[in-house]
């Protein structure tokens, strides 16, 4: 049977709902829950034996740590380095400040070539600046060659993972939608079968669509290249037929050397999907003569990465090379999957870059959507601390807050402040110590332990029992005994 | 073009403040680099034999197809191949060495056409392609193409249904950073072939063949024989 899935998922963290109601409709939808929880248990077996066969995972993970970090540290020198090589290779360098210029500039590209229809590699950064409701509002329609882009494109779907995007959707689901939009009445839920579907779709698309566009997943500093990690051949179809080639890359992107790919691409698919390595990597150098696009286009992506770079501790943040290892092993994303983050980049490094991009404005109850356990953080192939920064925009959000009016009667802010006030002084602890003894006298069963409070209090105790205060406190008790000992 | 420079200014300046009290100037740059730690395996420990042994079981993993063959027995293998695929248009880079295909071009099975300019409906009227490699790295089973005159465009190896790839066994190495090793010049373009095309976007089930060729076949030519024994 095929249940929907929601549609009226919104990954905008402007308009989404808070993480804990969000992920309410999906954890009451145990259709959904059952696609997750068995596309992560794929990964994370085939991802466990990978990794234990590589003596060297810990080496892997520091050199490519301490490279990510070196070139986020002389970003500015690398992307100089960068653009230098890529325009004397041919290429065309663009530099976005935020999502409304990227768009511009690629639609500006776009209406050059005269193009009504633009075929596209997945790329989440593409998905990050809402680049196809864009173009298709201005008379480009993009075309996503992905399966799982397909499969979302075609049934008006949102991405819920940023490798497999469509794992929230299963055989049957997918089957409905390609039956519907293909008009393919006769198909089967056989996954080949639909693999073959889309083949068909697309093979059309491939031979005569003039203009692409991709992302990147690693951008060499040394020599201009721009490297995509792909399964499919989509991607290179993308990156070899088309006669103009469109790359949306983030500013972070930057290696600093071809060979840093030796460390990279052991780490990625391992992490990634649980592959020694994926099936095709490409790289390419601006334009090369008889051989791919003949023009070649790279917007380099800022949109709120340099403000995440000017905080040296949220600064590994953009380390990140978008393998989703931390949300495949995330207890949260696990129960919620990836629409309950309200923004295209779910789990553990959704939870801290969502709220980095959108300078803390917005996506507030993100980095509390962590029980703060530390996988994700072990498995991270560049080593970001994600609890480390989930802790620190933790205290920027109460920073922010606490100094909001709205606030000043919240009863969690209004506790805070009375606690202030009574821990500042040794004769106000002590009171209250005494008074809290008389009062929770009444809540307090012979058994020692208090099983329900009245209002507030009832927050705690729905969940779990509270010990009964003793009847003296420490500081009591060892004034007694110093007392008995003369 | 959306005035390109005010903005380009504006990240820059954005990142140079950011970074101001990490960044290094141009030497120390390079310094800095030559210092980051890379404490992980070059070379692997493999003999030359479990060597390629490793890399026909990694293609077999694949779904690849491995034939052995011999320098000498080369032309007459890939001819051999090229029948047994039951297709009969084929494609291969001009650079092909002339004396690998001869066999080949004699055979009336099939038609073979050399790569001088073939327009993309060519390319994919062909039902199959045979080029060289540049390496082969057996830890993952990874076949590199630089796209040189006898690897090929990216289009050749792309569009056709059916690769023979074939692979020397001097050109196999154990580890990725043994690849890397190899390389005077970094190369302008290079695909990394990890078996053929697949796809796992439906219930994570492994698909064979999206896009790219559906089918692999590697003739690996013992080339180094004497290393072996």
């Amino acid at each position: 049977m095929s249940q929907t899935v929601p549609s009226h998922v919104v990954l905008d963290p402007r308009l989404a709902p808070p993480f804990p109601q969000a992920a309410l409709p999906m954890l009451r939808n145990p259709q959904l829950r059952k696609n997750v929880a068995h596309a992560i248990d794929v990964i994370q077996s085939k991802r466990g034996k990978l990794v234990a066969e590589k003596t060297d995972w810990q080496e892997l993970r520091s050199a490519a740590s301490a490279i990510r970090a070196h070139a986020l540290d002389n970003l500015g020198a690398y992307l100089e380095q960068f653009e230098a090589r890529c325009t004397a290779a041919g290429g065309h360098v663009h530099w976005a400040a935020d999502a409304a210029e990227a768009r511009q500039i690629i639609l500006d590209l776009l209406r050059q070539e005269n193009a009504t229809e633009v075929i596209k590699i997945k790329t989440m950064t593409s998905a990050e600046i809402q680049l196809n409701p864009f173009l298709q509002a201005a008379g480009v329609s993009p075309f996503e060659t992905d399966l799982a882009e397909i499969i979302l494109q075609l049934g008006e779907e949102e991405p819920s993972h940023i490798v497999v995007p469509a794992l929230h959707i299963n055989r049957s689901q997918v089957r409905e939608i390609f039956a519907r939009t293909m008009g393919l009445k006769n198909l089967s839920d056989d996954p080949k079968e639909l693999t073959n579907a889309a083949r068909t779709y697309l093979r059309q698309k491939f031979l005569t669509v003039p203009t692409a566009i991709s992302g990147a997943n690693f951008l060499i500093a040394e020599t201009g290249s721009v490297v995509v990690v792909e399964s499919e051949g989509n991607g290179r179809m993308c990156l070899t037929l088309p006669r103009t080639l469109i790359t949306l890359a983030g500013i972070e992107k930057v290696l600093p050397r071809f060979e840093d790919l030796e460390i990279m691409l052991q780490l990625l698919a391992r992490s990634a999907t649980g592959e020694r390595m994926n099936p095709y990597t490409s790289l390419w150098t601006g334009v090369t003569p008889d051989d791919g696009p003949q023009r070649f286009h790279v917007v380099l992506l800022d949109n709120g990465r340099s403000s995440i770079l000017a905080r040296p501790r949220h600064r590994q943040t953009l380390k990140c090379i978008r393998c989703a290892a931390c949300m495949n092993a995330c207890p949260v994303y696990r129960q919620t999957g990836g629409h309950a983050y309200g923004s295209v980049y779910p789990g553990p490094i959704g939870a801290i870059l969502t709220p980095q991009l959108m300078h803390m404005e917005h996506a507030q109850s993100l980095p509390y959507a962590s029980s703060l356990c530390g996988a994700c953080y072990e498995v991270c192939p560049v080593k970001i601390n994600i609890p480390e920064v989930l802790l620190e925009l933790r205290a920027q959000v109460v920073n922010q807050e606490r100094k909001q009016t709205v606030r000043f009667l919240d009863p969690m802010y209004l506790g805070l402040r009375i606690a202030n006030l009574l821990f500042a002084k040794a004769w106000r602890f002590h009171a209250a110590q005494r008074l809290g003894r008389v009062g929770l006298r009444l809540f307090t069963r012979k058994d020692g332990w208090i099983h329900t409070l009245p209002s507030l209090g009832a927050k705690w105790t729905q969940t779990r029992d509270l010990r009964g205060l003793p009847p003296k406190t420490f500081h009591e008790w060892w004034a007694a005994r110093a007392k008995e000992r003369k | 073009m959306n005035q390109p420079v005010p903005s380009q200014q504006l990240i820059l300046d954005r990142i140079r403040v950011a970074t101001q009290s990490v960044a290094k100037d141009a030497s120390q740059l390079v310094d800095a680099y030559a210092a980051l730690p890379r404490t992980y395996i070059r070379r692997g420990a493999l003999s030359a034999q479990a060597r390629i042994e490793l890399m026909i079981q990694r293609l077999r993993e694949y779904d690849a197809e491995v034939i052995e063959s011999t320098p000498q027995a080369l032309p007459a293998s890939i001819a051999a191949q090229l029948e047994a695929s039951g297709k009969r248009t084929f494609v291969a880079p001009h650079g092909l060495p002339a004396e690998w295909l001869a066999p080949s071009f004699d055979c009336p099975a099939f038609n073979l056409m050399l790569d001088h300019c073939l327009t993309t409906a060519q390319i994919e009227q062909a039902e199959g392609v045979v080029t060289a490699a540049f390496c082969g790295i057996a830890d993952s089973g990874t076949i590199v193409l630089h796209h040189s005159d006898s690897e090929g465009r990216r289009g050749l190896t792309l569009l056709p249904d059916w690769h023979l790839c074939i692979l020397r066994t001097s050109q196999v190495v154990d580890t990725l950073p043994e690849y890397f090793d190899r390389i005077q010049q970094p190369p302008a373009l290079a695909t990394y072939i990890s078996g053929p095309s697949a796809t796992a976007d439906i219930e994570m089930t492994r698909i064979k063949g999206v896009h790219g060729p559906r089918f692999l076949a590697v003739i690996l030519v013992r080339d180094d024989a004497g290393n072996i024994l």
